[in-house]
């Protein structure tokens, strides 16, 4: 007999000390276990309703119920679970975008009424809410990759003394691989103005359909080129994918979409080639987002449009205010022409109000669009501020665009700190390098950093290219030395807004510094130009807040024959124009050619 | 540990050798050398448990994994005998004669994908699915989702939203995409 197992039984008595991993009293209390996979909880603060838990439900257990508020980022809705078909699988959980949702180790419950085993976790309080036993989402694991694919840029070095398009755009393997992040929630297309079909392009992606793709984008938004490249991408903000992560770079894909159809196939693919031409005529004036977009849809439906444009290139201030290193004009031509081919008629060097009147064009057209946009810049109204050499960025960029030439000083400041600023400074930074070998050029803005209006990307990109952005100041003046500027006096901005909320800047005077600088650029905010409207149009017009016009939802102003849009009226930015001028192109529809 | 590893690798040709932890080896072996490698194991090198017998679909490969976990008590080490099989084939030698429970792990392997193994007692027999008459489910072409939407109708009164769909008519219920194509493309 061997001793040893003579002894092992023994061993057991080891044990007497610890404490009993058995349940003491079973019969009334059953804990299941850490990780168990019972009853759900859901955090319905955080769970924003993406539905993505009731797709993955493979037994169709989950249905997705109105419980909160419908806003930009949140459908209202929460998952109802139907325990009656539940497995308790936790796919729903470990799918969870936002990572409200999970399991409680609870799994014991009894009632009487079988509809009681249908409930929204979280909303109909249950005993489990509290604790936090049972089943999470692991870490370092995910369903999808939560970081977005990287597009190749241009680095600081090569961008800068280049206007050369610094966004490389994606392979067919990139965009594939981006679009496969997508859940398809389709909480973006509530948020974007125009409310493109964003999951379903980007479905066309993944299934290489990049015709189809074209076809949903064209649905909404008539230049996909230049809105793939500059758009604001509201929707990427809202994106349930950047509650873990990166949002879907849906802005990079509606670009590889429009990069990957050739401009000479588009009416074949859009199929526009058979329109129906009508009797009557509309006016546009502006050939920016808003025009275009409204020529574009009005062009589909028939209509003899003609856009009446005050420069000598269409396309407004996707021309003539943004870089080309961040929007190239050959895209902006094929978004264009493309518009164009339809039959659309555009003059160029007129100017309405001087050379046509509005009226004129009132009489001469069934309606007339307006989408004139903001093209003045506005002044800081500081000391010095009107010397010749302070310079609006809306008059230097349309300059660029235009191929002039302006005299780029070897020390510039530039106040503002909203796009149009980085544009700017980004923009005077390749000529500074170009003439004279070196960038010296300094971007305030009143907000700190974390408030800058501009997208972050543009101030970091900006910084590559060695601009200097120090926000938090306010300029205070201008010095001027023999009818030069020598620089500008700022001083420490605090707080912008009041506790009411009223724009309300408060400085410390004490803490001051002076930027010096022979060239000032002012690029806080632009203001519009409607002195087309002759007075007695104004009276017959209504004017809301900051002297806009008032329009109904379809942009129909008092004066029926006169609709108005994009930056005038609603923004600024591009996405909203292009929203805009479809509406307006339904509205000018709607009352030439109403439904009988 | 490493002997019976040698001795496998020499005597029944076995491959790819993945040590997970210390005392946790997978090997993958032939199946026409399997059970004679599992009887060897119990019989020689004293893995005398058979911890389970379970299986893997790897529909990409067109085969079946069948995994024999072993333990030595002795040194308290495990091996997994891994065995692929042919997926429009699926059949496999029985190894019910070696441990009693092999009888169930066979039964269970049978009715979820659909493995055979012939001669082994009560292999025909519904083993929890009752009158199951479908693919067998843990076969990866079963489609979970459609047999749920076949067989389980929904409860009454039961409503879903799409969330899109809710939020367009939550938020911007005039939208002139809607406009533009049912008026003048009626294709789209």
């Amino acid at each position: 007999m061997d001793i040893k197992k003579l002894l092992t039984p023994l061993t057991a008595w080891g044990n007497i000390t610890k404490d009993p991993v058995t349940i003491k009293d079973p019969l009334n209390e059953r804990p299941g276990a850490d990780r168990y996979r019972g009853f759900h909880r859901n955090d319905v603060e955080v769970c924003i309703g993406c539905g993505t838990c009731e797709e993955i439900c493979e037994n169709e257990a989950i249905d997705m119920v109105a419980i909160a508020e419908t806003k930009d980022g949140d459908s209202g809705l929460r998952p109802m679970i139907d325990y009656g078909r539940c497995c308790w699988c936790a796919l729903c959980v470990d799918v969870c975008t936002t990572n409200s949702l999970s399991m409680s180790n609870e799994y014991t419950w009894v009632t009487t009424d079988p509809e009681d085993f249908r409930f929204v976790p979280g909303v109909d309080k249950k005993d489990w809410d509290k604790g936090d036993k049972g089943w999470k989402k692991p870490e370092n694991y995910e369903f999808y990759s939560i970081k977005r694919v990287h597009m190749e840029e241009l680095s600081p070095e090569e961008r800068n003394g280049s206007f050369i398009e610094m966004m490389k755009g994606y392979s067919k393997e990139q965009a594939e691989k981006e679009a496969d992040r997508c859940v398809e929630c389709g909480i973006c297309t509530a948020t974007c103005p125009a409310h493109m079909g964003i999951p379903e392009y980007i479905k066309a992606i993944r299934n290489d359909d990049l015709e189809e793709g074209l076809r949903i984008l064209y649905d909404t938004n008539p230049l996909p080129e230049i809105c793939g490249r500059i758009c604001t991408h509201k929707c990427e903000s809202v994106c349930s994918m950047g509650h873990k992560g990166d949002p879907i770079s849906i802005r990079w894909l509606k670009r590889y979409i429009a990069d990957q159809n050739p401009s000479e196939k588009y009416k074949k693919i859009l199929e526009v080639e058979n329109l129906q031409p009508k009797d009557k005529k509309v006016a546009i004036i502006g050939s920016g987002p808003s025009g275009l977009s409204a020529a574009h849809y009005l062009a589909l439906m028939g209509y003899q449009v003609k856009i009446f444009e005050k420069l000598e290139k269409a396309g407004g201030m996707m021309r003539y205010g943004i870089p080309e290193y961040r929007l190239p004009y050959d895209q902006i031509d094929k978004d264009i022409n493309y518009i164009l081919s339809l039959g659309v008629e555009i003059e160029y060097n007129v100017n309405i109000g001087t050379d046509i009147s509005l009226e004129q064009l009132g009489k001469d057209y069934d309606a007339v669009f307006s989408g004139t946009g903001l093209q003045l810049g506005r002044s800081t109204g500081i000391e010095g501020s009107d010397n010749e050499h302070v310079y609006y960025s809306t008059d230097l960029l349309r300059k660029i665009a235009q191929g002039e030439e302006i005299e780029v000083a070897e020390s510039i400041v530039v106040i503002g700190g909203g796009n149009v600023a980085m544009d700017i400074t980004r923009s005077l930074a390749r000529l500074q390098k170009e003439k004279y070998g070196k960038i010296q050029i300094i971007t305030t803005s009143l907000e700190k950093e974390e408030n800058m209006p501009a997208d972050r990307e543009e101030v970091v990109e900006a910084r590559e290219e060695g601009c200097v952005i120090n926000p938090g100041w306010a300029p205070k003046s201008i010095e001027i030395k023999d009818g030069i500027p020598t620089g500008l006096h700022v001083v420490k901005c605090n707080s912008l807004f009041d506790g009411e909320g009223r724009f309300n800047p408060q400085c410390d005077l004490d803490v001051k510094e002076f930027w010096p600088g022979t060239m000032i650029v002012q690029s806080i905010g632009q203001g519009m130009d409607i002195s087309y409207i002759t007075e007695e149009m104004r009276e017959k017009l209504e004017f809301g807040p900051r002297g806009r016009v008032q329009t109904d939802e379809y942009f129909q102003t008092s004066l029926k024959w006169l609709f108005m849009g994009g930056d005038i009226i609603q923004g600024p930015d591009v996405i909203h124009g292009i929203a805009n001028g479809h509406m307006a192109a339904v509205g000018i529809d709607r009352m030439l050619n109403p439904e009988k | 540990m490493q002997d019976t590893i040698k001795n496998l690798t020499e005597r029944f040709g076995a491959s790819n050798m993945i040590e997970k932890k210390p005392g946790l080896i997978f090997i993958t072996i032939e199946q026409s050398k399997a059970i004679s490698a599992v009887t060897y194991l119990r019989d020689i090198e004293g893995y005398t448990v058979l911890t389970l017998l379970t299986a893997v679909d790897w529909i990409e490969d067109n085969v079946f994994q069948l995994t024999y976990l072993l333990n030595n008590p002795e040194q308290i080490t495990e091996i997994g005998l891994r065995v692929m099989i042919d997926r429009e084939k699926a059949e496999m030698e029985s190894a019910h004669h070696l441990w009693p429970n092999v009888e169930v792990y066979q039964r269970e392997l049978k009715e979820m994908y659909g493995i055979n193994f012939p001669g082994s007692p009560r292999i025909d027999e519904n083993f929890i699915l009752e009158g199951w008459n479908d693919k067998p489910p843990y076969r990866r072409d079963f489609d979970t989702k459609e047999y749920a939407e076949n067989n389980f109708f929904p409860r009454p009164g039961r409503k879903t939203n799409d969330p899109a769909e809710y939020m367009k008519q939550k938020m911007y219920p005039n939208n002139p995409s809607d406009y533009t194509n049912k008026k003048y493309n009626p294709n789209r």
